[in-house]
């Protein structure tokens, strides 16, 4: 059993207890026991408080080995002095893991206390997570063992945030944007749980198909970079990387050193794993919202359809941007588009067939877009209006991908005011990434191609240092050491 | 010294001026006839930063005559101007046709360990920081991206009628640099700088390497 298994029990605990569980409602203690008790959690929930007998209901213990039951997973929740104590209780009572929501560890210089804490947890076989968090959130388990919000989306989205305020933030923000999560975990200073570990976990995890990571830093790089280019080539994985344009200049002798250990260094290393960098949130979110539908494309060749011309100019340089070139559109479907087209309508690619198209059009010439076996994905970009309907375009839409039966990827941009926000939510349900403006649907199409060649790009790199490490280990070492000299 | 990194690059197998060291001025003629003209000298000295300042590099050498009487110039000169300084002898350097300067360089990252650098010579790397990193020991698909991945690409693929430049001879330098940073613990920062990269098919050359030992 690897490393994902290892943490198999901390997203699918039997029991676990709180503690530092309160009845004071705007206490943290109390936060997180409501949103384990009232998320749909089907184990058992102990809080551990010494100075009260219920919380929420729930019998309180006062101390998790006086809870005389198997605890796997022991929230932590009480001031960062006390938790050294917490530890070792819960190392007594047979517990698996430690998830320390508590702060004033190595974020206020207390390296020696979170030390400390580590070794506690070690020395009885546990495992933590934090210290410095606000819990962690698993939806096939519907557990929510997080001070934030209460409801979220259930989906295939893993989330793991290095800062806690704008996860606590993006947990509602996928909430009102939509976006389905399987997990969003908290890893704080991570003092033992790390990205890595998690990333494995996520990458073996058949309820997760796309992982999201907002990383400021890692410890062990080359653990880093091991595990997440074996996670990549499986899923998608999208980095935000905090402190793009810290130019760490420190002093240093060399050129090289001068230029490195900033910004530069983090996107060769993520091109190494195979991670798709993404400068924003909202890109991480336009990305993600791509692969819960699609993750190939089965060649190059795009088709973008489009009542204006401009959106057709911008999605276009987009796409160039992101390294996907438009090819002419097949000398069949141009003849096709003849038969109904005004003859102003233009039949390169960007196909523009015109301001006025009624959703009909639209309907005509996706559906033989997805018939014709030399155009590979589709990006249908629409501008409101007075004359047409977004809605109506949105259904055409879904109608010719439906009746075709086709799975080529098929992104679609609504531009205008709130109809047009409506006939993009009708899409999203129906399961076809749309978006408000054509440049964050084709940057999210392009994403697409992006990750095919990322993944290709590991691929190679992995077979090559496989195969360089069993010509290593196949020369025996007085060879290697002439083979060396020479 | 400039001697012993070019020494050390060339076990690596990576590709570096034909040199010698002269201590006479007629060993620095002996070593400039079997180089072949032109040649550089330049003086070895753990002492001098900035060796043209003080007289102590001639380019452009073009005979034996010249070779002898630039070795006395020179260690007059450095005499001269810097009379503390100890003197280690005098490298006699090929010296290498222009073409197109790029930088590769290793650090040791606190957490990545060994990483490589590559970036194209004078204002790309200097003013704009165009540089791309990968984490050693790297692999040909890792050498390729990253020549690609830097804004000054196009200088590679031809430019101002000038032919393609010989981008496989880079890789070759990335990997066995990249092997060579893996393998020396003892380094903790590296420059080829400049490394000059030839047309396609003409190679390319270490003109001057740089290793800070920790």
């Amino acid at each position: 059993m690897g490393l994902s298994g290892e943490l198999y029990r901390l997203f699918y605990p039997r029991s676990i207890a709180v503690v530092g569980a309160s009845r004071d409602p705007n206490k943290i203690g109390h936060i997180l026991l409501r949103n384990i008790v009232s998320g749909g959690f089907k184990g058992k929930v102990y809080p551990v408080n010494p100075s009260t007998d219920t919380i929420l209901g729930l019998e309180a213990f006062p101390s998790v080995s006086s809870i005389n039951s198997e605890i796997d997973v022991v929230i932590v929740a009480v001031p960062a002095e006390k938790t050294i104590e917490v530890a070792e209780d819960a190392g007594k009572a047979g517990a698996e893991f430690l998830v320390v929501i508590s702060s004033g560890f190595r974020e206020v210089g207390r390296i020696d206390l979170e030390k400390k804490l580590v070794e506690v947890a070690r020395k009885h076989g546990m495992r933590v997570l934090g210290p410095n968090i606000f819990g962690y959130l698993y939806a096939p388990s519907g557990l929510n063992a997080t001070f934030g919000p209460r409801e979220i989306k259930p989906g295939r989205i893993a989330f793991i945030t290095q800062s806690g305020a704008l996860g606590i933030a993006l947990m509602g923000y996928s909430t009102v944007e939509e976006i389905g999560v399987s997990s969003v975990v908290s890893v704080g200073n991570k003092a033992d749980i790390d990205d890595a570990d998690l990333l494995e976990f996520f990458g073996d995890d058949p309820n997760t198909s796309t992982i999201i990571l907002y990383i400021e830093g890692v410890e062990d790089g080359k653990k880093f970079l091991d595990i997440a280019s074996t996670v990549s080539v499986r899923k998608p994985i999208i980095a935000i990387k905090a402190g793009r344009t810290d130019v760490g200049a420190k002093a240093a002798a060399s050129h090289t050193g001068s230029l490195s250990g900033g910004p530069a260094l983090w996107e060769g290393v993520l091109k190494q794993a195979g991670i798709l960098q993404v400068k924003d949130v909202e890109t991480a979110f336009d990305y993600a919202r791509l692969f819960e539908t699609y993750s190939v494309a089965a060649g190059p060749s795009i088709l973008v359809i489009t009542n204006g011309g401009g959106a057709g100019v911008q999605a276009t340089d987009t796409l160039a941007e992101n390294g996907v070139l438009l090819s002419e559109p097949p000398e069949e479907y141009v003849n096709y588009l003849r038969t109904f087209l005004p003859p102003y309508a233009s039949t390169r690619n960007p196909v523009d067939i015109t301001g006025g198209a009624p959703d009909e059009h639209y309907y005509l010439a996706l559906r033989k877009a997805l018939e014709i076996p030399g155009i590979h994905a589709v990006l249908v970009l629409y501008c409101q209006t007075m004359t047409t309907s977004p809605l109506k375009t949105g259904e055409a839409i879904v109608r010719a991908v439906e009746e075709s039966g086709s799975n080529k990827p098929i992104v679609a941009g609504f531009i205008g005011g709130s109809e047009a926000r409506k006939a993009i939510d009708y899409l999203i349900q129906r399961h076809i990434p749309a978006y408000p403006t054509p440049e964050r649907a084709a940057q999210a199409l392009a994403a697409l191609y992006r990750y095919a060649r990322l993944r290709e790009a590991v691929r190679r790199r992995l077979d090559l240092l496989r195969l360089s490490g069993e010509i290593h280990s196949k020369i025996p070492g007085e060879l290697r050491r002439e083979i060396l000299k020479k | 010294m400039e001697d012993e990194s070019l020494l050390l690059c060339s076990f690596y197998g990576l590709p570096v001026p034909k040199f010698g060291v002269a201590q006479s001025s007629s060993e620095a003629a002996e070593i400039a006839k079997k180089i072949g003209f032109p040649v550089v000298l330049k003086v070895i000295s753990p002492d001098i930063l900035h060796k043209s300042d003080v007289g102590g590099v001639v380019l452009d050498v073009r005979s034996p005559e010249e070779a002898q009487e630039h070795f006395r110039a020179i260690m007059r000169s450095v005499k001269l101007r810097s009379p503390q300084a100890r003197v280690r002898g005098v490298l006699v350097q090929e010296m290498l046709p222009k073409g197109l300067e790029v930088i590769v360089g290793a650090t040791r990252d606190p957490s990545f360990g060994p990483v490589v650098m590559f970036g194209i010579g004078g204002v790309f790397v200097e003013v704009l920081k165009d540089v791309s990193f990968r984490v050693a020991p790297l692999t040909t698909v890792d050498a390729e991206e990253m020549i690609k991945d830097v804004k000054g690409y196009k200088l590679f693929t031809g430019y101002r009628g000038e032919g393609p430049r010989d981008e496989i001879a880079v890789i070759d330098i990335l990997l066995k640099f990249s092997k060579m940073i893996t393998e020396l613990e003892d380094v903790s920062e590296a420059d080829l700088n400049p490394v000059i990269v030839y047309e396609e098919g003409q190679g390319a050359k270490v003109a001057d390497a740089r290793f800070l030992l920790r």
